[in-house]
């Protein structure tokens, strides 16, 4: 286990470009950052700022062109294949902003199936899913496909998805992007709870200030950079 | 024209740019649809080839005939030449006799001699030669020289023959030297037989044939005025055992057994066309899927509904335009193949065609185009029509909508039922003779039945399977059992793919081999015997020339090594209307070795009755053709007698100039008196001692080298080797259809996966493999194929029926006895699911090829 001290997350001159042809874009570009253990983080910055990039390089998604990322522990950014599924199974749970669930599994697989992947079987994981669906309020959702929710209870499947594996870090990309004020309101206070309550680390992107209230850290991306 | 012009600017934008973007796809149908348009196209133009040689071929025969006098299974006396040239309903009358001959000495192909009166025939066709000032002192010619030819600019290049040069020509009877006196040159009749044709004088003919007062028949043009009554009126001065008929019935009867193969070949290769558009299907409904978002912009933007729906029409349209362009030079690989393969069957089959080359028919050209075009523009439209209902409100919306409706694949699975339930009784409708349209209608329906129910049985399956899938194989399983569950009707398509391919292979497969174990015991029971024998080229002369009596002597010769069967046959229309084979066989010894293939009447009761010459058996072919069974009476004019007896039996038979009839050769001597023999089969008696070769030899040593002689061995091998490489064509054809189904399904499972891109990220990014996502597409792909090919197996045995007992019943009069090759079905199933499997790869390729990322992106 790391120490007391060491943060959480530690990125390191952490860059990711892309090439389209000859023209070389800037997605995230020498980030020295970190984050301890148990805050709630609002990254900010305007459209093509590199929110999406930095999140998706923190979920395991994708792998930075230079530079180090360690997550707990882990060399994000040199791990193998198999090891990177591990960590994304373990460490991170993601919310998106366009949900993402699976049309064709209804809420209580879509939320099981992270757990599933990882090997465990379906009883055990239904007992853990059903208190984290009544935690966010989803008790009458549960045999219900995502065509049949409304986007506050998608979102709300989504995030129970995304803890069910029980990670360190949530991750949440414009979550409230797809959702009225009222709506937005309601899951940014879950996210913020599973922050204050559960002492997870949750780090999201957003325009809206919605979150602002809630964070404890706050960042401003520019041009790929932290301001 | 403006509007013309933004549509087609559209058109680039939105449909031929992403296509461009993904070439491999598009490619990949363009193959499917190509190679499916080339086998029917050069399927089409390879019988078209053989159609129109054998057309030419009439034409040039025939000439201006308007009515043919003959006698059936005889000749017609001479002498009947001049009474017609004298009767006033008759303005020209013109002797003809016709056979096959071959230069001695060589093994080359027979060819056709005709015998005629070049003056009286004048009126009736036209001919000239390249080196005479003009016809007539050709004409002069052949009359003033007897023993002097006229040959076809073919048959004079490939015997390298010079005019004045002589040759000695081989026939039933003696050998006989002829002169060359020319050559022919362009139209008429130098176009029979694609110009392996000789003319000789009427009395040169007769002498070599030694058929001296006799013609095969006297061709007409009748004077002016009603057909039918100077037909009646003519009959009356004629002989009674002389018939007339108008002279363009054999054409007619040779056009509808062209026409018949012509159709079958068609529909098979239409299949491939068939499997081909499924690919089309795929594609523009990928597309429209794909591009749902950008409909609904387009239509908030102005664009009508019908637009929408021209634009993805017009994808179709144009796939299957370029599919087209794209076979002809795949054509032009196929069609040097299937001219040779279609112009032997059609030779072996139905009638003597010799296929020059090939000539490009603009009908058939534009009807392929417009099928291919026509079929593609078809399959787009469903997935056209469900572009245009987008919304434009769905531009705002967050989500798509997938998933079908319970309620419409029940509505979908109750039709495809329905259509099922109705496959046999159409089947069983009358149709036209010689085209089997009901049984092809049928065929159309099970497929489509079948695909129609499909999803059901998807969904059962994902519903059935995805619980123990998941305690058997993890989660990955189970999530493709979920899939398949909820696919719904997008997997139908290529299920139904998968099903028309493998239910062609499985009926097929079951038809030859049915076909094949039938014919095989066909010919070990009805072609036994261990040497035949017949008079020399009594093959292709239709068994017309007798044996002489010195050879029927020589066999009488050998008597005690050999038990002599011996049989005439004549060559025969029914009614004027069937063509068929009138046998007579010397039954007794026939059936203590050897026995008909009985399918009804009391075969035990009946042979004794057979011996005695109580009654005749009828193949099924003629039958179905007559309609006569088991009871009737079997009534046939013949030589100025008739033969009358009872149909005691129909059998099994599969020489293919129509039907036969079987009786005694002692009833037909007592008909007709002293008759000679055309052919004989010999069976060696214990006692000889002799090998089948041993007693070829002898003959052969006692001067029986003017007769045709085969080994009953290799005879039974030559028909079985006919047999095959009549398949060959279809099984080439069958496996095209596998490999256009193998595209379809590597399609299908592609679009699968790329148009879940967004699914599989997200299962990506929530903790599953790359490993898990592949295994969940190995596993789809494996129930998608399962079910195709389970579907496809039951499909296939129903078809197997269809083929069987009623397609073929409907083409060429005949069914089998019904076989299933059980170990080649079994060899087909991993065949199948291999390929199947192979067809998987792109499609798990396409898996990452859009990086995870992307999917935070997109909106
Ligand atoms: N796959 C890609 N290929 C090329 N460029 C990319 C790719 N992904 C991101 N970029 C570029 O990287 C930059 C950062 O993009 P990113 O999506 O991280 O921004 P963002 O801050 O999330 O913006 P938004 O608020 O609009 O979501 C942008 O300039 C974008 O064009
Ligand atoms: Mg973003």
């Amino acid at each position: 286990m790391s120490g007391e001290s060491k943060p959480l997350i530690i990125a390191e001159s952490l860059s990711r470009e892309y090439t389209l042809g000859e023209t070389r874009v800037v997605g995230v570009n020498r980030i020295d950052w970190s984050v301890a253990a148990g805050e709630l983080v609002v990254v900010k910055g305007n459209s093509g700022s590199g929110k999406s990039t930095l999140l998706s390089l923190l979920a395991g998604l994708d792998r930075p062109t230079g530079g180090r990322l360690i997550v707990s522990g882990w060399d994000v950014s040199r791990l193998s294949d198999k090891h990177l599924t591990q960590y994304r199974r373990k460490t991170v749970g993601m919310v998106f902003q366009s949900f993402n669930l699976m049309p064709t599994l209804n809420v209580m697989e879509n939320v099981c199936l992270p757990a599933l992947l990882a090997g465990e079987p379906y009883d055990a994981v239904r007992e853990r899913a059903d208190g984290h669906l009544r935690r966010l309020g989803m008790e009458r959702r549960f045999d219900h496909l995502p065509s049949q929710l409304s986007g506050g209870e998608m979102q709300r499947t989504a995030i129970a998805r995304a803890l069910i594996n029980d990670p360190a870090i949530v991750l949440a990309d414009e979550p409230t992007g797809n959702l009225d004020s009222r709506n937005g309101t309601v899951v940014m206070d879950l996210l913020a709870d599973l922050h204050r309550t559960d002492g997870r680390t949750v780090i999201i992107a957003t325009h809206s200030d919605m979150a602002d209230a809630h964070a404890t850290v706050e960042v401003e991306l520019k041009d790929g950079g932290i301001v | 024209m403006t509007h013309i012009g933004f549509f087609f600017r559209l058109f680039g934008w939105f449909i031929l740019r992403p296509m461009g973007s993904a070439k491999g796809r598009t490619l990949t149908v363009l193959l499917g649809v190509a190679l499916g348009a080339a086998v029917f196209t050069s399927v089409r133009l390879a019988v078209h080839a053989s159609l129109e040689a054998f057309h030419r071929n009439m034409d040039a025969v025939v000439g201006r005939a308007e009515q043919t006098v003959l006698v059936p299974g005889g000749r017609v006396p001479e002498s009947l030449v001049a009474r017609l040239l004298s009767h006033r309903q008759v303005k020209a009358a013109s002797p003809i006799s016709t056979t096959y001959v071959r230069v001695a000495g060589s093994d080359t192909e027979p060819f056709l001699l005709l015998g005629f009166d070049p003056l009286l025939d004048r009126p009736l066709r036209h001919w000239r030669t390249t080196d005479a000032e003009t016809p007539v002192s050709a004409w002069l010619d052949l009359i003033r020289h007897p023993g002097t030819f006229i040959a076809g600019s073919l048959l004079a290049e490939r015997n390298g023959w010079k005019t004045g040069e002589t040759t000695t020509l081989l026939h039933a009877g003696e050998p006989m030297t002829f002169r060359m006196v020319g050559v022919m040159a362009g139209g008429g009749l130098s176009a029979a037989e694609g110009g392996m044709v000789a003319l000789c004088d009427i009395a040169t003919f007769q002498e070599f044939t030694g058929w001296r007062g006799a013609v095969d028949r006297i061709d007409l043009i009748l004077a002016p005025g009603e057909t039918a009554a100077a037909v009646q009126a003519l009959k009356k001065d004629l002989p009674k055992e002389v018939q007339i008929r108008p002279a363009s019935r054999t054409r007619e009867s040779g056009r509808m057994m062209i026409r018949a193969y012509q159709l079958n070949l068609s529909i098979l290769s239409f299949a491939s066309l068939f499997v081909g558009t499924f690919l089309v299907y795929s594609l523009v409904a990928l597309n429209a899927a794909s591009r749902r978002k950008e409909t609904a912009i387009l239509r908030s933007l102005g664009a009508s509904p019908r637009m929408v729906f021209a634009l993805f029409l017009v994808e179709g349209t144009a796939l299957g335009l370029m599919g087209w362009l794209l076979a002809i030079p795949v054509s032009g690989l196929l069609l040097p193949f299937l001219l040779e393969g279609v112009s032997e069957t059609v030779s072996t089959l139905f009638v003597r065609v010799s296929v020059p080359g090939f000539s490009l028919s603009a009908w058939e050209v534009l009807l392929s185009f417009t099928v291919t075009v026509a079929v593609a523009g078809a399959a787009a439209v469903q997935p056209s029509a469900e572009a245009m209902k987008v919304p434009p409100r769905e531009v705002l919306a967050v989500i798509g909508r997938r998933g079908v409706p319970d309620r419409q694949t029940k509505r979908l699975t109750l039709a495809g039922l329905l259509m099922i339930a109705g496959v046999w009784p159409l089947a069983r409708l009358p149709g036209p003779t010689g085209l089997a349209l009901p049984g092809y209608a049928a065929t159309m329906l099970l497929f489509i039945g079948f695909a129609m129910i499909s999803p059901a049985v998807l969904r059962r399956l994902g519903r059935s399977v995805s619980i123990p899938l998941r305690r058997l194989a993890g989660t990955p399983a189970y999530l493709a059992g979920r899939y398949v569950k909820d696919s719904g009707t997008r997997t139908a398509v290529s299920v139904g793919a998968l099903i028309t391919a493998v239910a062609l292979f499985v009926s097929l497969v079951i038809m030859i081999h049915s076909f094949r174990e039938t014919v095989k015991l066909w010919v070990e029971q009805t072609v036994s015997g261990d040497l035949f024998v017949a008079s020399r080229l009594a093959e292709v002369n239709d068994f017309r020339d007798p044996m002489t009596r010195d050879q029927i002597a020589l066999l009488h010769s050998l008597s005690d090594e050999a038990e002599i069967v011996a049989s005439r046959r004549f060559s025969l229309l029914y009614d004027g209307r069937v063509p068929y084979t009138l046998q007579a066989m010397a039954m007794d010894p026939f059936l203590r070795h050897g026995d008909f293939v009985w399918m009804r009447g009391d075969a035990r009761a009946s042979r004794p009755a057979l011996v005695q010459g109580r009654g005749v058996v009828i193949s099924e072919v003629f039958a179905n053709r007559t309609g006569l069974s088991v009871g009737d009476r079997f009534r046939q004019p013949l030589q100025g007698t008739a033969v009358k007896l009872p149909v005691l039996g129909i059998i099994r038979d599969y020489r293919t100039q129509g039907g036969v009839v079987f009786f005694a050769f002692s009833a037909l001597q007592a008909q007709l008196g002293d008759v000679r023999w055309t052919g004989a089969r010999l069976y060696l008696r214990d006692s000889s001692g002799w090998t089948a070769a041993e007693l070829r030899n002898a003959l052969l040593e006692r001067g029986g080298g003017s007769m045709d002689m085969v080994l009953g061995k290799d005879l039974r091998g030559e028909i079985l080797r006919i047999f095959d490489e009549t398949f060959a064509v279809t099984t080439v054809l069958l496996f095209i259809a596998l490999a256009v189904a193998a595209l379809g399904i590597a399609t299908t499972l592609t679009i699968l996966v790329l148009e879940r891109y967004r699914e599989l990220n997200t299962l990506y990014a929530v903790g599953g493999s790359s490993l898990q996502l592949r295994t969940m597409i190995l596993w789809e792909a494996l129930l998608i194929v399962s079910v195709g090919e389970a579907a496809g197996l039951v499909c296939g045995f129903l078809l197997s029926h269809i083929l069987i007992f009623v397609i073929n019943r409907q083409s060429f009069g005949w069914t089998f006895l019904y076989r299933v090759d059980w170990s080649a079905l079994a060899l087909s199933v991993p065949l199948v699911i291999a390929v199947a499997l192979a067809a998987a790869l792109p499609a798990f390729r396409a898996v990452f090829r859009q990086p995870p990322a992307a999917m935070l992106r997109e909106r």
